[in-house]
């Protein structure tokens, strides 16, 4: 009898462990009010592991919010959200998140903060406060450093870098963290085309290689349409659509950026965009 | 203390106790305010600094005529100062720099009103607003060493999560690290750090020694740390100064700590202009 039963548990714990770690995020029913009024609606949205997901729609429509929503950090708001299957209430493991901010490079440039000093407080938030850093926080950090093309410029000041090498010490930041989600609002605004496209290409390669589920909002519809997986249109409505062959781009977006929106986009376009997309990860942003 | 005395009677002096006590309780005092004075600075709150320093002077009143140890009274009512500004900032009852403004204004008018009631100013008094390094006694040592242990024993232990709160408080908070307990924590350092450096330089001129070496260092460092080694650096050397001068040739030591640093200042300013 006790065995039986001890058998069956187990199953149980199984198979809803299973399911947790394939589902990144769940919302369901999302309402969200500022001042009165209402900047998302009824939003369910499901991510699993492994997405890659563009976050689009038009200026104040409530992306950045939605992100906010799923750090934890909205005060008034409606319906439940798990991450890996808990609820955002219960959520402790915040460590496993890493998230780059829409501003984050705009910050007082005479702060006296090296490229290393400032990737590493990324490491910050595991484990308890004021503890020391040990060999294996150092050794991530100058791994990531290594990775992001940083390695050069790790002792400078990081207020005297580009917008673009600013950009990758954030991200940098981000990924000493090793997150299984990584959240990313427009962080290629004011970087050049090469920049960009390098940029793209290194989330790429995290998605498929290391497997991190990643949200990026972006203007940047070709891009979306051309790498990721998994596209969500937020204009207080949330419309989201696996991005297949079949998917017609324009009148998906036209549920979130109206009747008269034109987005003229032919599959072939990505092909001459990213003909170059083998990417190695120590091969270095240089 | 003679008049007569010159530099090459300091290895003489290091031997009288009253020295020695000088000296540790100095360089305390100027770890301290280095280190707590360039978070300050780069938090953009060195009023809090002035603000607590004047509210103090409240607590040192009465203190002095309650017969009670001022220091500790000063410490009391500074602690309830940091925690009643932030807690004015946190609720949005008032922006954080005119809750300041009130708080100087309260701890200086008690302070005034003590005074009255005592029937006027005596000498004693004279020592907490300008400093007295030569007269840190035992008792004071003691108070200033377990004080200043908390100070450099919380900044050593959490530099790293005062430093990226400072950076960016947000981003901290939603990394998941403690914001709002290490800034309130703080803020009483803040306090911590002014009472403990009454004795050294005095309520009136503490805010100088807690900002002046941390914007020198601002100017040579690079990184968060070699800033921070710079002002202790500086923040030390003006407060030998002022000990060495005091002793030697019985001037302010408060004084002399507040123009070498500032003397420092130039001469960095100056050095990175020609660079
Ligand atoms: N702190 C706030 N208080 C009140 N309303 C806010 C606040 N932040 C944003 N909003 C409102 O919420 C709506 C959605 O803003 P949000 O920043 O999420 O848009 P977004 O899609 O990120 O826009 P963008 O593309 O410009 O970054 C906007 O109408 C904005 O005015
Ligand atoms: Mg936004």
């Amino acid at each position: 009898m006790m065995g039986h039963e001890l058998a069956e548990i187990n199953l149980g714990q199984q198979s809803v462990h299973k399911e947790t770690s394939k589902e990144v995020i769940s919302i369901e029913n999302l309402n969200v009010f500022r001042n009165g009024t209402q900047i998302l609606k009824d939003v369910d949205l499901r991510i699993n592991s492994g997405d890659y997901v563009g976050i689009v729609g038009p200026n104040g429509g409530g992306k950045t919010t939605l992100l906010m929503a799923l750090l934890g950090n909205l005060a008034r708001k409606s319906g439940t959200i798990k991450l890996f299957g808990t609820d955002i209430q219960k959520f402790t493991d915040w460590h496993r998140i890493a998230y780059v901010s829409q501003d984050a490079i705009n910050f007082d440039n005479s702060f006296p903060v090296t490229v290393r000093e400032l990737v590493s407080l990324g490491r910050l938030g595991r484990g308890r406060p004021g503890r020391r850093f040990k060999k294996e926080d150092w050794d991530k950090v100058e791994e990531v450093l290594e990775f992001m093309g940083l390695t050069g410029m790790a002792r400078k000041r990081v207020g005297q870098l580009s917008g673009g090498q600013k950009q990758r010490v954030f991200i940098a930041k981000a990924l000493v963290r090793s997150p299984e989600l990584l959240l990313l609002d427009e962080p290629v605004a004011g970087v050049d085309a090469q920049n960009q496209e390098q940029f793209h290409k290194l989330l790429s390669v995290l998605n498929s290689q290391k497997g991190t589920t990643i949200l990026l909002v972006s203007h940047d519809l070709a891009v979306v349409f051309c790498r990721m997986s998994k596209v969500v249109c937020v204009n207080r409505d949330v419309h989201s659509s696996e991005l297949t062959p079949d998917l017609d781009p324009e009148s998906f977006l036209r549920q979130g950026y109206g009747e008269h929106f034109h987005f003229v986009f032919h599959k072939h376009d990505c092909e001459a965009d990213f003909s170059k997309q083998e990417v190695t990860i120590n091969g270095g942003l240089k | 203390m003679s008049h007569e005395l010159t530099i090459w009677d300091l290895p003489r002096l290091l031997g009288y106790q009253f020295f020695q006590f000088a000296l540790i309780g100095g360089v305390i005092v100027a770890l301290s305010c280095a280190l707590v004075g360039l978070f300050l600075i780069l938090r953009k709150e060195a009023m809090l600094g002035d603000g607590v320093a004047h509210t103090s002077f409240g607590g040192i009143a009465i203190g002095l005529y309650l017969g009670i140890y001022p220091l500790l009274t000063a410490l009391i009512v500074s602690v309830v100062a940091v925690l009643a500004i932030s807690y004015m900032k946190r609720k949005g009852v008032a922006h954080s720099d005119s809750s300041i403004a009130v708080f100087l204004a309260l701890g200086f008018s008690t302070g005034l009103i003590v005074i009255s009631l005592a029937g006027g100013f005596n000498i004693e008094l004279f020592s907490y607003l300008f400093g007295d390094i030569l007269t840190i006694d035992a008792f004071d040592l003691m108070t200033v060493s377990v004080l200043g242990m908390v100070v450099l024993g919380f900044i050593g232990i959490f530099h790293k999560e005062l430093l990226s709160v400072t950076f960016d408080a947000e981003s901290s908070r939603l990394m998941g690290i403690p914001v709002r307990g290490l800034e309130t924590g703080f803020s009483l350092l803040v306090a911590l750090t002014i009472v403990l450096s009454i004795k050294v330089v005095g309520i009136i001129l503490v805010v100088a020694l807690l900002v002046i070496p941390g914007l020198s260092a601002l100017q040579l460092g690079r990184s968060f740390r070699s800033t921070a080694m710079f002002s202790i650096v500086f923040g030390t050397t003006s407060v030998l100064m002022g000990l060495l001068l005091n002793a030697i040739y019985n001037v302010a030591a408060a004084g002399v700590i507040i123009f070498t640093s500032t003397g420092l200042f130039l001469f960095v300013a100056l050095y990175k202009r020609l660079e």
